[in-house]
């Protein structure tokens, strides 16, 4: 989010709290997200897609909840309610195609009966899937449809091959088509956030939601365009004390205010001050010592959570101004004297998500195999697997699996560590575990630092070559 | 309800504290502004500077906007000179050099290692006796009154030599303050003008003179971004050497419309004292006191296609440019100037993009003219 | 099953299989995982276990430190779901 975003969901904030009646809160904020995701999303270069990507999300949210609907529930009034006003919402905003207002929150859209004819198309195909398809068919169907289509938007060279397409089908010149092109706002926590239900549904502990809530809690603006990614029933249970909510409450406008403060002096001073001699494919290639390049390291570690824990704090602050408690990100994460605290505090939304769908699943089924594997297999192919979906989450690419296998490889090895000294360390003086956790730190951070180079380079080769400079050998930028 | 954020969620607020920090805030915020206004900080915190102190100071002035060159345009002097390499210390035992001058001289489209001053100072030259060292303070923009602005702030590093280029372009009285460097830098250049007797307007509606909100906190944010920025790019400085990114060009033109005006000027008898500030320059001879200043005609690139034949280039018309170096030469005469006019000393396949850059063999050629010229 | 002996069985296994000390006196409010007894690996042996021996499957996201870090949080837990 930039400032201008900030201000205007503050200026929403005040007026929120301040005019708003209270039974309108739930309808406000639905409808404020719906219009948001437009605005948020970046205009691209191909024709029609900053309006196509915000309104597949809406369609595809849409279906998600009549999915994963329990099979006795038919939809009531409010849903119907609420589904007329987003489609509502969705062709008035095709109509800027044909008016010019002041205010234009995407490129041209596609003309009307485009957008109509698509979202028809969509949702009769959603109506018939669940008409004619057994429930646990039509979830699967569901899941295995939004990783393919994940897997589509995160792969670049299949990115790419899906911006030529939809070049050729835009008329314009599909030889200038890029992966990059494809830039999809929020799509990576939206997708998490509707496989979250899909799995809650199947396993039975999803609540029954309200088509208002369910969208509300897929698309809610301060969260949107990088998380955090909440728990349905929990976003639920706020949404649900809106209307009893005090608008005019001191704490809560104190707390907010403080949070969104805090995380904007994170994010544009000190992250953007970073930004100056971060580790980046550019300066890495400029560099001309190893102690430059350690600096920009240790800068690009520290930007990345700044940037990152400033963003969270105010999408929390906005959340709490609007009466949503989201779930936290961050807890002191550099901080930390082991790998796996390392991991319970960087990024937890995430974390969490991969734990309960990934992680937990998988150790659970190997588990109750007979006959049982040993405990150490178990947990490396959990583990592994974990870190491996976290990795390629942020894009499907052998850098970013690398660094997923660095992490697993850390924790596993932490884990075998921890098992053989615990009962050692519970032993230990006070102040031998200070000099111990103190020691973990410095590890700890060494570990995660080293991996963000990783993050950082785009190609396999240039991380290597980054390596080769840190440790001394063979400096002097690649080819 | 938020771990790690107790200390904020602990307490109880009220609308009555909300009431007092924003009353607080405000009045605590109409404070700093004043303040700000009343003492105007920015050159004091402009001799604060990463430079010379962590990383190795500039080698030339910052000019200059893209994020990729790690370079930046700003015009607190202090700052500017903070962050040159001039600022460091340097060995008494030296002779320093001061290298001035426009573009040319900053070395637009070179590297720093292929600048005028870069030049002079791997040739181990001495200077009356003693090793020199060259510093390059050339400053884009063509005008004599910025050189002089900048002369003037570059006397406290006490130069035992100045060279001093300059070419017609930097002359027009009515183009002197057209830089933003002299309009931003309203006082000094006034002070200047007042010291000198020079003849030009200090009321000059270009001069930026802030007013009191402009003086504030809030009006000066800029220029306080553009130090803390100039103090961000020490680090890329230190470590990849790069203020300028060099990309293609177009070349000077060669062919010219059949104009042979200047400035709106078509005569020789228009090109006087008045109309050329050659007051500026006996002011900067004047401001370096007793330190030797050797003033020299850049060289300039000799067109030989369309109407070739009434300009010298796309900035000068013949008539125009001869009459210079006529009054040029009549001055260093009549005040008794160290002049050397090296107007055709670089053939014209050794200019770049204007009819003043050089390329790197072109400075190098430059280079070796005024090294035999030096004392 | 009654209480006490889901009570009971839990606590056999958690001394015997996940922090293998037989003798060592676990209080009924004792945080396990917080404790650094066990880490968050055994939870999911707890899920297994609890499948097994008591036929409740309870769901991943309820597997959390948060809602099982002592033995009466997971007692709770199960009789909430037993049968």
């Amino acid at each position: 989010m930039d400032l201008a975003q900030i201000a205007v969901m503050l200026a929403a904030a005040a007026l929120y709290l301040m005019i708003l009646p209270a039974r309108w809160r739930g309808w406000a904020l639905m409808i404020g997200s719906v219009v948001a995701i437009y605005w948020l999303q970046p205009s691209l270069a191909i024709r029609w897609l900053d309006y196509a990507l915000p309104t597949a999300i809406l369609a595809i949210t849409m279906l998600g909840w009549y999915f994963t609907l329990p099979q006795d529930v038919k939809p009531m009034r409010a849903d119907i309610a609420a589904f007329t006003v987003t489609i509502l919402i969705v062709l008035t905003l095709s109509l800027t195609r044909y008016i010019d207002v002041p205010l234009q929150l995407t490129t041209r859209p596609p003309p009307l009966e485009t957008v109509a004819a698509a979202l028809a198309a969509l949702l009769l195909g959603g109506v018939l899937l669940r008409r004619f398809l057994p429930p646990k068919a039509l979830l699967w169907l569901a899941m295995i449809g939004l990783i393919v289509l994940f897997g589509v938007v995160k792969t670049p060279a299949l990115a790419q091959e899906a911006a030529r397409l939809l070049r050729l089908n835009a008329g314009q010149d599909s030889t200038l088509a890029a992966g990059s092109e494809l830039a999809w706002l929020g799509f990576s926590y939206v997708a998490f956030r509707l496989i979250q239900t899909i799995r809650d549904r199947q396993s039975g502990i999803l609540p029954a939601l309200s088509l208002s809530e369910y969208l509300t809690f897929i698309v809610f603006a301060p969260a949107f365009t990088a998380g955090p990614i909440a728990r349905a029933e929990n976003f639920t249970e706020s949404f649900r004390a809106l209307p009893g909510m005090t608008g005019r409450d001191a704490q809560r406008i104190t707390v907010g205010l403080s949070r969104i403060a805090a995380g904007m002096f994170k994010k544009f001073v000190i992250a953007d001050s970073l930004a100056a001699f971060s580790l980046s494919p550019v300066l890495a290639e400029q560099a001309q010592t190893t102690g430059s390049l350690w600096v920009m390291l240790y800068a690009y570690g520290f930007r990345l959570f700044f940037d990152f824990s400033g963003y969270t704090d105010i999408a929390i602050g906005l959340g709490i101004l609007f009466g949503i408690l989201l779930p936290e990100n961050f807890d002191r994460p550099y901080l930390k004297n082991n790998i796996t605290t390392f991991w319970q505090s960087w990024h937890k939304s995430l974390s969490d998500w991969v734990r309960f769908y990934v992680y937990s699943p998988l150790s659970r089924s190997m588990l109750r195999r007979k006959p049982k594997p040993s405990n150490y297999v178990i947990i490396f192919i959990s583990t592994a697997a974990t870190m491996v979906v976290i990795g390629l989450w942020h894009e499907v690419a052998i850098p970013f699996l690398i660094w997923g296998v660095w992490h697993a490889g850390g924790l596993f090895t932490h884990k075998v560590w921890s098992d053989k000294t615990r009962a050692w360390y519970r032993g230990l003086t006070a102040g031998r575990k200070r000099i111990w956790t103190a020691a973990g730190v410095l590890i700890t951070l060494q570990f995660v630092m080293l991996g963000w180079v990783w993050f950082a380079m785009p190609t396999v080769n240039q991380a290597l070559a980054v390596f080769a400079g840190l440790f001394g050998l063979n400096l002097g930028g690649a080819p | 309800m938020m771990p790690g954020w107790d200390w904020l969620t602990r307490a109880k607020y009220t609308g009555g504290f909300m009431l007092r920090v924003l009353l607080k805030a405000a009045i605590l915020f109409a404070i700093i502004n004043l303040l700000f206004a009343l003492t105007n900080p920015i050159p004091a915190l402009g001799m604060i500077s990463i430079y010379n102190l962590l990383s190795p100071g500039r080698l030339r002035l910052p000019y200059g906007e893209s994020e990729s060159s790690y370079n930046l345009s700003l015009y607190d002097l202090n700052a500017m000179f903070a962050s040159h390499t001039l600022n460091g210390r340097h060995n008494p035992d030296e002779a320093a050099v001061l290298v001035m001058g426009d573009s040319a001289v900053w070395g637009m489209l070179l590297e720093n290692k292929d600048t005028l001053a870069s030049c002079l100072d791997s040739r181990a030259l001495s200077v009356d006796g003693r090793p020199a060292r060259f510093y390059n303070i050339g400053y884009p923009t063509l005008s004599a009154a910025k050189d002089l602005l900048l002369l003037d702030r570059a006397m406290e590093y006490q130069p035992d030599l100045i060279l001093w280029l300059v070419t017609l372009e930097n002359m027009p009285r009515r183009e002197q303050l057209a830089t933003p460097l002299a309009q931003n830098n309203a006082a000094a250049m006034r002070d200047l003008i007042a010291a000198y007797d020079l003849d030009l307007d200090a009321s000059d509606p270009r001069f930026v003179d802030l007013d009191f909100i402009g003086r504030t906190l809030i009006g000066q944010r800029r220029a306080l971004a553009d130090w803390w920025r100039l103090q961000l790019y020490a680090f890329p400085w230190a470590q990849t050497g790069i203020d300028q990114v060099i990309g293609d060009y177009t070349p000077r033109s060669n062919d010219f419309d059949e104009d042979a005006t200047w400035y709106e000027l078509a005569g020789a008898e228009q090109l006087d004292d008045t109309t050329l500030a050659f007051d500026v320059l006996n002011a900067g001879i004047a401001r370096a006191g007793n330190v030797p200043v050797m003033m020299i005609n850049e060289p300039i690139f000799v067109a030989d296609g369309v109407n070739s034949d009434i300009r010298y280039n796309f900035w000068y018309p013949r008539w125009a440019y001869d009459r210079y170096r006529e009054l040029m030469r009549e001055h260093a005469d009549a005040e008794g100037w160290t002049y050397l006019d090296l107007w055709d000393a670089v053939p014209p396949d050794e200019f770049t993009d204007s009819p003043v850059h050089l390329t790197p063999e072109g400075t190098q050629m430059l280079c070796g003219q005024i090294a035999e010229a030096l004392p | 099953m009654t209480e006490t002996e889901v009570r009971e069985k839990l606590r056999q296994f958690i001394l015997a299989d996940l922090i293998k000390d037989p003798k060592y006196a676990l209080t009924d409010d004792e945080g396990v995982v917080s404790g650094g007894l066990i880490d968050s690996f055994a939870l999911a042996e707890i899920g297994v276990f609890a499948e097994q021996e008591f036929n409740v499957y309870i769901p991943d996201p309820d597997l959390t430190v948060a809602k099982m870090n002592t033995l009466n949080l997971m007692t709770a837990r199960i009789m909430r779901d037993i049968k």
